[in-house]
């Protein structure tokens, strides 16, 4: 078994953002092979991980913060690209997505009694979804106010919905949904909105490298009288391939932020277009008026994961050079990056050819930290504050002064940032969906 | 592969820390962490971490073109060097007394026809055994395997070989001439490989085909036909699996299905110069191009299978840059995880570089990321130390939480408290809460005013309309032209007077109700809260110049006072209304110069024509309560509803939260409040601030609904269970309509009818099941049978009495080792009393009972029922995390 001997196994790093202190702490995972992915469930008290080694781990935090494994399992006969949480309303639920062309549900069930002792739990199977003839690339449960509904993405360019009539019976899913998507499907994020005015809709992405193939991010929404999901739009300037993609939480918001992982990290907006709300069920799929609100090349190679936090105000990304970016927007809607982590969890430095904005700051807090492993020396790692302080300042301070905005490190580059642009109507056609036969 | 001078590198395969760059001569290099290797003169750094020092040179062997590592333990440092013209020469680097060595040392393997020699391979089983691949020299063998142990060479061979090649000086003894096989007659060998499964087999990449020779029947071979025959490479975690390539192409061949590449990877525009399988990691394999400053990985994230299966592997197409500048060449680390060593085209420059896996990562409900990079997983928690604080300005979601757990939004009484509550340090936040508190104010007011003159309206709907709206039903406004305050001098100044801009007044904070009406209450404030400059504004706009002079001076000489002050002081006391004096000329200039902006309106109006006071109005630093104010007395009707819109529509634009000083909490509230939860997410304000709008109107606005559904949703995530019951309870005091139906009732096992639903449907009778019940009854009557039918009620599993008998005593309960807080335990002792049941196997008593039982059981008390009652619900185990 390979060893890695650059990972600090307790070592503890600071980063400070402008908003936020960051502590890195390394978890012994003990997956035999690469972890594809990881989620949260609704409460962030439970973890899920899956792996190349075709298994899922279950991970409960302790009140003291320690991650426990409380179940592993084999799940599936190829790698495991992802794994999702059903809302707790449903129950215990996850469900997980594999190479090996299926996606599977999976519920805990109270287990033998020194299960529960020991700090082990019992998944077992409800049901493998076996409609894919190919890679099953992604899973998520569709947002709690629909029902119970699970929605797939496959390497074949078609993406399922399925939904689970009876709560209480999670054996029986019926496939509701087959879209074409046309394109080799990477990845699938549900518009997590639940006010009426939104009607259904996700965003799939392709890993299509192709640029000839067009936009690579569809947009799909669920018209009520059709009873059909039909495309509402495609981000035609995003032409190579789409590694993830994330709608942000919407918190009752009137528009949605999607973010992109492709060449580089980007953000856009998509705001329904007011005028048409109240035709739009009869008329076809809501006109959504297009911004890219930021795009960062910072990752200098392809990104692979971006990620929300509950509120939609910061985001974290993952690429090619080894890190983990955050980024927040001030008030004035300008996106920055407020944080690098080599993925390692050390600090970056300046060796990696990558501008630093660091400095380290011998704190007095240091030592106020209780998981100080090993004796290890902890260093804190502060980034210049983006938006001046508000102290000092009077009321109604709106804008904070050019010269201020403008002097992070991490510049973005914001094409057509003032240009929302409209797409042809032919975009705008809905693409005929080919319903489950 | 080495083409003129460009460098390769090699790694040790036994020192982890020691490699070979070979250029022109080879250097033997150890690398270790930056710090130790004592600070010698030629230690370069690597990385930040690592540095490398040189330990030696060799510059004996001359057109090198190909080196190999000898893998055997001993001797340690004995490399094997193709050259120029076909001869092998084994060398080492650093002294070695070995015997072995001394004796392989020097030794040379000559072919019969001299060629370029391209590439070299020791056999990783028999390590005497080393394939060396030559140029076609016509009919001649293109793959010699020699035999490092050889003694002998042919004299004959020997004396020809010294003719031809003069220059170089030759012991005839260390010359061995005849290999021991063999291979490729009539072809050209560019690049060679032992395979693993089989270390008999010996792979070559010849002139147009791949051919694998089996040492122990070298008459055949087994061929496949294709032009990637360059550096053929066994992937050492599959053996079956060979890269090799052409041009900018890399094939990749499974050797149970030789007759076509399994696949090939995408075309690079430029010439391939090497192709390495990642020895630490499945299935990673690196290439690099000429003239390129990035490495191209490839991630086959899949086992071959072995029978022909149509499944296409999965390739995640990748690329890292390790450097800046264009790459010579790479070298993976033998053990070290998904470490290289890469070494510049030019100047031998090197870095040491680790590549990452594909990091995948999320963010939990509570602001913590977790991130899995490889097989390790990072939990990068928000830290809760104190001190930064007050530096960093926190996210929204943590605002949001600590403001919950403060009971921001909370305080109904001094409703302006809550921008306290919310920290203290947010302006707009303060001027909302402080809007909202005179709207109530205003609002009690105005009720009590109607109380007395018994009338009902809709006038009480008023004060939520926002200033706007007031002023622009503005009838029977009063111009006047005042004196300054304090001497008899008529001023030009025009100022407007009528109830709905009084009302404005009030609403803004400047004008206090009761008998106290004026601005001296407002002034005394501001003088307690040492906003000197602000005071002395307000003291100038209501007239009074010697009051602004008066809180100039006090600013100057109070604690930490600027003293600068009293010169702002004595400026103002040299006001002449004349208007083409020098003091006017002088103040118009520098007012702009100074920074605050109070100071600055104040000579703002002083020098302003009347009616046209554009430089205070538009000072977007001063306070928009303190404009509106300002504007309700000098400007006209005809201005004052054209700056409300324009200011208005500036605050919605901006989602200001000052703004709803002139929306109210109207429909134009909303869409303030609206374009503020867009730009910052902060439905907590949002939520509670519409809550406080009565009228109701406002609350049955989707986008609020939507708000508080968002929010609720939040401290839910937060496990804030008790939070966000506290917050529908307050919710439901202020929107009726929000209260939620009853969840749950028990009905009577013999009659169906509900036995609480008799006490609902006469509440005369004032009996029932209270203790059952959220409200302790005072009449603590026992009802042990349904209220419908009279027949009695279950019993409970533990103590065998019919539910609504109280508990007499729960064992388990009050247990001396427990420290229970009395009046807490006593709060909770009318749960006891509280009927439960396990809603699977539906088994239940006396809820202190079933609790103590559950302590020390997982089972069900009922005989013969095994269900577990206690573990079935994984949510109901979880605690709230708001709980105190």
């Amino acid at each position: 078994m390979c060893r890695t001997d650059r990972v600090p196994t307790a070592g503890i790093l600071w980063l400070a953002l402008v908003v936020i202190m960051f502590v890195a702490r390394s978890i012994a995972a003990d997956h035999k092979d690469l972890i594809h992915d990881v989620s949260y469930d609704f409460h962030g008290r439970r973890m899920a991980t899956c792996s190349s080694d075709q298994s899922v781990k279950v991970w409960d935090r302790s009140e003291n913060g320690e991650w426990h494994c409380t179940a592993s399992w084999k799940t599936h006969s190829g790698s495991v690209w992802r794994v999702t949480w059903a809302h707790p309303e449903f129950g215990q639920v996850l469900a997980s997505c594999s190479f090996d062309r299926t996606a599977a549900v999976w519920e805990e069930i109270v287990g033998e009694s020194n299960d529960k002792q020991r700090g082990l739990s019992h998944w077992i199977k409800r049901t493998t979804l076996v409609d894919s003839r190919t890679s099953v690339t992604d899973v998520k449960f569709a947002p709690k106010h629909m029902g119970l509904m699970l929605t797939t993405c496959s390497a074949d360019g078609v993406v399922r919905i399925y939904e689970a009539p009876d709560v209480m019976n999670l054996s029986q899913w019926s496939l509701q949904h087959e879209i074409s998507c046309k394109l080799s499907c990477s990845c699938i994020s549900w518009n997590p909105s639940s006010s009426r005015a939104h009607p259904p809709m996700f965003a799939v992405g392709s890993d299509d490298s192709n640029v000839t193939y067009g936009g690579k991010v569809q947009i799909y929404e669920y018209n009520e009288n059709t009873r059909k999901y039909a495309k509402a739009e495609t981000l035609m300037t995003v032409t190579d391939a789409v590694h993830d993609i994330a709608f942000a939480p919407n918190l009752g918001r009137s528009f949605h932020v999607l973010a992109i992982a492709t060449k580089d990290v980007r953000i856009f907006k998509l705001v329904p277009m007011r005028s048409d709300r109240k035709e739009s069920t009869s008329t076809g799929p809501t006109k959504l008026e297009v911004q890219i609100v930021a795009q960062f090349d910072n990752h200098n190679s392809q990104v692979w994961r971006v990620s929300w936090n509950i509120t939609s105000t910061l985001l974290a990304s993952s690429g090619d050079d080894g890190c983990v970016r955050l980024w927040k927007a001030n008030y004035m809607d300008n996106w920055k990056c407020t944080g690098i982590l080599k993925g390692d969890g050390s600090p970056l430095t300046s060796s990696s050819g990558q501008p630093t904005a660091m400095s380290t700051i011998v704190g007095s807090s240091v030592q106020t930290s209780q998981n100080a492993l090993n004796g290890m020396s902890a260093g804190r790692y502060f980034f210049p504050p983006l938006d001046p302080p508000r102290a000092g300042t009077r009321y109604g301070h709106l804008l904070p002064p050019s010269s201020l905005i403008e002097h992070c490190d991490a510049e973005p580059i914001q094409p057509q940032q003032a240009l929302p642009y409209r797409l042809s109507s032919r975009a705008l056609l809905p693409l005929p969906e080919a319903e489950g036969q | 592969i080495m083409s003129g001078s460009k460098p390769d590198i090699l790694w040790s395969p036994h020192h982890p820390d020691h490699y070979v760059i070979c250029d022109s001569e080879l250097g033997l290099y150890r690398i270790g962490p930056v710090g130790s290797s004592e600070t010698k003169a030629g230690t370069l750094p690597l990385s930040e971490e690592t540095a490398a020092t040189l330990l030696a040179i060799n510059s004996d062997t001359p057109y090198m073109k190909c080196v190999a590592w000898y893998p055997k333990h001993e001797p340690e440092c004995l490399l094997a060097v193709g050259q120029a013209n076909g001869r092998v020469v084994l060398t080492s680097l650093g002294q070695s007394h070995n015997s072995t060595c001394k004796e392989l040392v020097g030794k040379e393997f000559v072919p019969k026809h001299a060629r370029q020699c391209n590439t070299l391979a020791w056999n990783p089983v028999d390590s005497n055994l080393l394939a060396a691949g030559l140029d076609k020299h016509r009919a001649d063998f293109s793959v010699l395997i020699w035999d490092i142990s050889s003694k002998f060479s042919s004299e004959a061979s020997v004396a020809s070989e010294k003719i031809r090649l003069s220059s170089v000086d030759l012991d005839s003894s260390s010359v061995v001439t005849k290999p021991l096989y063999e291979l490729g007659q009539n072809d050209a060998c560019l690049s060679l490989c032992w395979l693993l499964r089989d270390p008999k087999l010996l792979l070559a990449g010849m002139h147009r085909n791949l051919a694998i020779f089996d040492l122990r029947n070298t008459s055949q071979k087994t061929f496949v036909n294709t032009k990637a025959i360059q550096g053929v490479t066994v992937d050492p975690h599959f053996p079956d699996r060979v890269a090799s390539f052409f041009e900018g192409q890399v094939a990749i061949w499974d050797l149970r299905k030789f007759e076509k590449p399994v696949l090939t990877l995408t075309e690079q525009p430029k010439p391939l110069t090497k192709v390495a399988w990642c020895p630490t990691r499945n299935g990673l394999l690196a290439t690099l191009t000429r003239d390129s400053n990035i490495i191209r990985l490839y991630d086959m994230q899949h086992t071959p299978t072995p029978i022909g299966d149509e499944t296409e592997p999965t390739i995640i197409e990748r690329s890292v840059q390790p450097c800046e500048s264009q790459i010579g060449s790479f070298a993976w680390h033998p053990s070290s995880q998904n470490r290289m060593v890469v070494v510049s085209a030019a100047n031998r420059v090197m870095t040491d570089f680790t590549v990452f896996e594909r990091i995948s990562l999320a963010w939990s409900s509570t602001t913590s990321l977790m991130w899995a990079c490889g097989r390790h997983l990072y939990d990068c928690v928000e830290d809760g130390a104190e001190g930064v604080e007050s530096v960093i300005e926190k996210d929204i979601a943590t605002k949001m939480r600590q403001r919950a757990q403060s009971r921001y939004g909370h305080d109904t009484v001094q409703v302006w408290r809550n921008h306290l509550l919310a920290g203290g340090n947010d302006p707009q936040l303060k001027s909302l809460w402080y809007d909202l508190f005179y709207i109530l104010l205003s609002h009690m007011k105005q009720c009590a005013e109607d109380m007395e003159l018994k009338l009902q309206g809709n006038k009480q709907s008023v004060v939520y309309s926002g200033i706007k709206n007031i002023v622009k039903t503005s009838s029977g406004t009063k111009e006047s032209r005042r004196c300054w305050n304090g001497s008899d001098r008529q001023t030009d100044l025009p100022r407007y007077d009528s109830e709905e801009r009084c009302l404005a007044l009030r609403l803004c904070g400047w004008m206090s109700r009761g008998p106290d009406i004026g601005v001296e209450v407002f002034l005394r404030s501001l003088e307690q809260d040492r906003e000197w400059e602000r005071a002395a504004a307000v003291a100038l706009f209501n007239l009074d110049i010697r009051r602004a002079i008066q809180i100039l001076n006090k600013g100057a000489t109070a604690e930490k006072g600027d003293l600068n002050l009293n010169v702002v002081a004595m400026a103002l006391s040299g006001y002449t209304d004349e208007k083409s004096s020098l003091w006017r000329e002088m103040c118009s200039s520098l007012r702009l110069q100074l920074k605050n902006p109070y100071l600055c309106v104040m000579f703002a109006f002083l020098t302003s024509e009347p009616g046209a006071y554009d430089g205070v109005l538009y000072e977007s630093s001063v306070a928009v309560r303190d404009r509106v104010a300002f504007a309700c007395m000098f400007l006209s009707d005809a201005q004052l509803p054209r700056y409300m819109d324009k200011l208005t529509n500036e605050m919605k634009e901006a989602g200001n939260l000052e703004g709803i000083l002139l929306t109210g909490l109207s429909k134009d509230g909303v869409d303030l409040m609206e374009s503020h939860v867009d730009r910052t997410g902060d439905v907590q304000t949002a939520s509670f601030c519409m809550l406080k709008g009565s009228p109701g109107e406002v609350l049955k606005d989707p986008r609020v609904q939507c708000w508080i559904e968002n929010y609720r949703n939040l401290l839910d995530a937060w496990r804030f269970w008790h939070k966000r019951a506290e917050f529908d309870i307050y919710r439901g005091k202020l929107d009726p309509s929000s209260k939620p139906l009853a969840q749950v009732f028990v009905s009577c096992n013999f009659c169906g009818k509900s036995i609480s639903y008799s006490c609902s449907a006469m509440p005369h009778q004032g009996r029932g099941f209270s203790q059952y019940g959220v409200s302790g009854s005072p009449t603590k009557s026992k009802v042990t049978s349904c209220p419908g039918c009279r027949k009695p009620l279950p019993r409970c599993a533990l103590c065998l009495m019919n539910m609504g008998t109280p508990v007499s005593n729960c064992p388990g309960t009050g247990k001396s080792d427990e420290k229970v807080d009395l009046t807490r335990e006593n709060k909770l002792a009318q749960f006891n009393n509280w009927f439960t049941w396990c809603h699977n196997c539906r088994h239940g008593g006396h809820a202190g009972h079933m609790l103590s039982w559950f302590r020390d059981h997982t089972e069900c008390p009922v005989s013969a029922c095994t269900c577990k009652c206690m573990q079935l619900d994984t949510t109901g185990n979880l605690v709230p995390s708001d709980s105190s």
